[in-house]
């Protein structure tokens, strides 16, 4: 995976070390450089966004030290809970909330999850909110496991791949990031054009920047939570905002995901 | 094929010629066309080898965790990104046959058998190609670490590789048509070249109407060639034959007088009968002179022998003369015959039925010379087969546009010899008279036909010639 890095002005100084995944806007290289740009600005030092395929890796590196901090969602930062805190949480829409999608090929009849089983399902991350434990929640809730409800499950290993799956007829189904599913609706139409969102969950918590609580009061991390906080107060932060459909950064408690906390308790009673 | 057959040598030659070079072209490009063809199928067979080897590299790890998304991840980028968008279907599955993913999944669902896909694949190692095919499958084994994990269906687009043969080879056939065309025009018009001195050889020989002349010497082919020997060996043949004619002619001149030498004995005869008894006349008037009844019959005896040797006389001067004069044919000709026949007639005692039917102007549509030289000799060759006591005849009548002779004879028939010398047939054999075969040649001259047959114990020789259009010009 790359990690990418802006110059530092310092020079010599230690570059802050930001993990994403591709369960994010993957596909935008505009993106995550936009970022990077404006954080560099912000925090006055290079920043490198380092990149894996999965949570559990990106989370992995975090945990381990060798990220300072990591934009995760919400499942893997309650599964981790004792050990990172919330840096903040990205404002979509005016709230701090977002929904998962199911979603199906757009000719396809299903009008509800019970009417998927025996296809072929895609999800996004076995650690992904939206993309997996919204679902797989849900047929826990009706004592169903995922993997033998449907047919075939698949992992795509970011959002924009589920639509992708689904739209090409692929997979019937999908589970999906309702915020990544209504940004590539306004960018890439002719992708979600192909697929027909069939469900929509409860808002829950959107996916967090996160840190190690035992370093969130370390001066670096006191910077770049502030930057993150003032990101659109910045140009460079505006337009990456911008890029991200994003309304702006907020603290937020971790009572902020307790929706996610009830779906995991579900699927974990289930197993 | 008729056709064919009644075109000239030189221009039989010069198009075989030209259909030859037609044909080597033909022939080398159907070699080049078919070399090129086996290139640009080893081409994209290598080009097949090398999409699914890369296929299989990059697929192996994926198959063998059966990770359907990053197959078709790869499939589809490896689609998007192939050369020309060369890759128009890839589908892999497993080792159990069934789909993991295609870069068209409606068309190839997961999990449903790639064998209802890959019917009339073929391996790539094995490709061939159509003429017009602008896809191929290929259906290949997904090799990865050694060991067969899965198989991969691809249909590669190759459009453009099919339209490059089609232009190459109409560039080709163009070209070699062209080349072939101005070989062909070349190789024509050198074999007519070549050709030319038989040409003027044919022309020549057209050209002589029955009279061959030979080719002046400044337009016989330089050198020795064979056309140069051709050429000297016709003008020899026709020297041969002008020789051959003069002495046909000579032979011809010389039965004239044969048949006029085997008339003399009897005119002589003829004169000499008549001699005697004017003799006697001129006796009777020298002893009874004072009698003038006496003298008056003898001087009329006298004048009756005198007309008959003068007619005798007249009729021999004729048939010298009318070769020369070109007369038409008339009555009197026949007569004259009559007359010239008639002391051979009497010394054989023979009987001779006498019918000249033929209007006057139906004669005179025809030269007497040779007219009168065929019944001459026809006549005298009668009287010789008749024999003593013999009988024979000639009748002259006019029918649908032709003129009839016709000479019989009671004689036994004519030799095997004298038939072949009449009618033409054969080659003449050694020995004999000319006469039958002047006859022969002067009837061939007019256009007519000789008819011989023999029925109730007579022999008859029929002559039919055709009237011409225009009669022969009379004698100045």
């Amino acid at each position: 995976m790359a990690a990418i890095s802006g110059v530092s002005p310092a020079g010599a100084a230690k570059p802050f070390r930001l993990g994403l995944t591709p369960v994010f806007l993957d596909n935008d290289a505009a993106v995550i450089e936009r970022l990077q740009v404006a954080l560099s600005g912000a925090l006055g030092t290079s920043v490198e966004m380092e990149q894996r395929r999965t949570y559990k890796e990106v989370t992995e590196m975090l945990l381990e030290g060798a990220l300072d901090a990591a934009w995760l969602c919400g499942y893997p930062y309650l599964q981790h809970r004792d050990a990172l805190s919330l840096v903040a949480v990205p404002v979509w829409n005016g709230e701090p909330l977002y929904r998962s999608y199911l979603i199906v090929g757009a000719d396809d009849s299903a009008q509800a999850l019970s009417d998927l089983e025996g296809g072929v399902h895609a999800f996004s991350d076995p650690d992904s909110n939206s993309g997996y434990l919204v679902t797989a929640s849900d047929l826990a809730m009706k004592g169903l496991r995922a993997e033998e409800f449907f047919g075939r499950t698949i992992f795509t290993y970011g959002h924009r791949n589920v639509v992708r799956a689904v739209s090409s007829g692929l997979v019937r189904s999908g589970s999906v990031d309702g915020y990544v599913w209504e940004a590539l609706a306004r960018m890439e139409p002719a992708l979600t054009a192909g697929t027909r969102v069939i469900a929509r969950s409860e808002r829950l918590g959107f996916p967090p920047v996160c840190a190690r609580s035992d370093r969130m009061q370390e001066g670096d991390l006191a910077r770049f939570q502030e930057a993150v906080l003032n990101f659109g107060d910045s140009a460079d932060g505006r337009a990456a905002l911008d890029l991200l459909q994003l309304d702006g950064m907020t603290r937020a408690t971790p009572a902020l995901f307790d929706g996610i906390a009830r779906r995991m308790q579900i699927l974990n009673n289930l197993q | 094929m008729n056709f064919w057959r009644n075109l000239s040598l030189s221009l039989r030659v010069p198009l075989l010629v030209a259909a030859l070079m037609v044909a080597v072209g033909i022939i080398a490009s159907q070699l080049v066309l078919s070399q090129l063809d086996r290139h640009q199928a080893a081409r994209i067979r290598e080009l097949a080898r090398l999409h699914v080897e890369a296929l299989s590299v990059a697929l192996g790890p994926h198959v063998l965790r059966d990770d359907i998304w990053e197959v078709y991840d790869t499939l589809t980028r490896a689609a998007g990104a192939s050369e020309g968008r060369r890759t128009v279907f890839s589908a892999v599955a497993g080792e159990n046959g069934r789909v993991l993913a295609a870069t068209d999944p409606r068309r190839a669902p997961v999990d449903s058998p790639i064998a209802a896909l890959s019917a009339g694949a073929e391996r790539p190692g094995a490709l061939s190609l159509g003429r017009a095919e602008s896809r191929v499958r290929l259906l290949a084994p997904l090799v990865y670490q050694g060991r067969k994990v899965g198989q991969i269906l691809t249909e590669l687009d190759i459009s453009d590789l099919i339209a490059e043969r089609n232009a190459t080879r109409r560039l080709l056939l163009l070209g070699n048509a062209l080349v072939t065309g101005i070989l062909a025009l070349l190789g024509y018009l050198a074999t007519r070249r070549m050709l030319l001195p038989i040409t003027r050889l044919v022309a020549w020989m057209r050209a002589t109407e029955g009279a061959p002349h030979p080719i002046p010497e400044d337009q016989i082919p330089a050198g020795d060639s064979e056309l140069a020997r051709l050429v000297h060996t016709y003008n020899d043949m026709v020297c041969a034959i002008e020789a051959k004619a003069d002495a046909e002619r000579r032979l011809a001149e010389r039965e004239r007088f044969v048949s006029l030498g085997r008339l003399s004995s009897s005119l002589a005869h003829e004169i000499n009968n008549p001699l005697g008894g004017l003799l006697n006349a001129a006796d009777t008037i020298r002893q009874y002179a004072d009698r003038p009844e006496a003298v008056r019959k003898s001087v009329e005896l006298i004048t009756r022998g005198l007309k008959h040797l003068r007619d005798v006389a007249k009729a021999t001067l004729e048939q010298n003369r009318l070769d020369r004069t070109r007369a038409p044919l008339s009555p009197e000709d026949f007569d004259d015959l009559r007359l010239l026949i008639g002391p051979e007639l009497s010394r054989r005692r023979q009987s001779l039925d006498w019918a000249i039917e033929a209007p006057p102007s139906t004669l005179a549509a025809f030269p007497a010379a040779p007219l009168r030289q065929i019944a001459l000799n026809l006549l005298l060759n009668a009287t010789e087969a008749a024999g003593e006591g013999g009988r024979l005849g000639l009748a002259v009548r006019g029918r649908e546009g032709c003129l009839c002779l016709l000479v019989s004879d009671s004689g036994p028939g004519l030799s095997d010899a004298a038939c072949q010398r009449l009618l033409g047939t054969g080659h003449d054999l050694p020995g004999g008279g000319v006469g039958l075969r002047l006859v022969h040649d002067l009837v061939r001259e007019l256009n007519g036909l000789v008819r011989l047959d023999r029925r109730a114990g007579l022999t008859r020789i029929g002559i039919e010639l055709p009237i011409p259009e225009r009669p022969e010009e009379a004698p100045c």
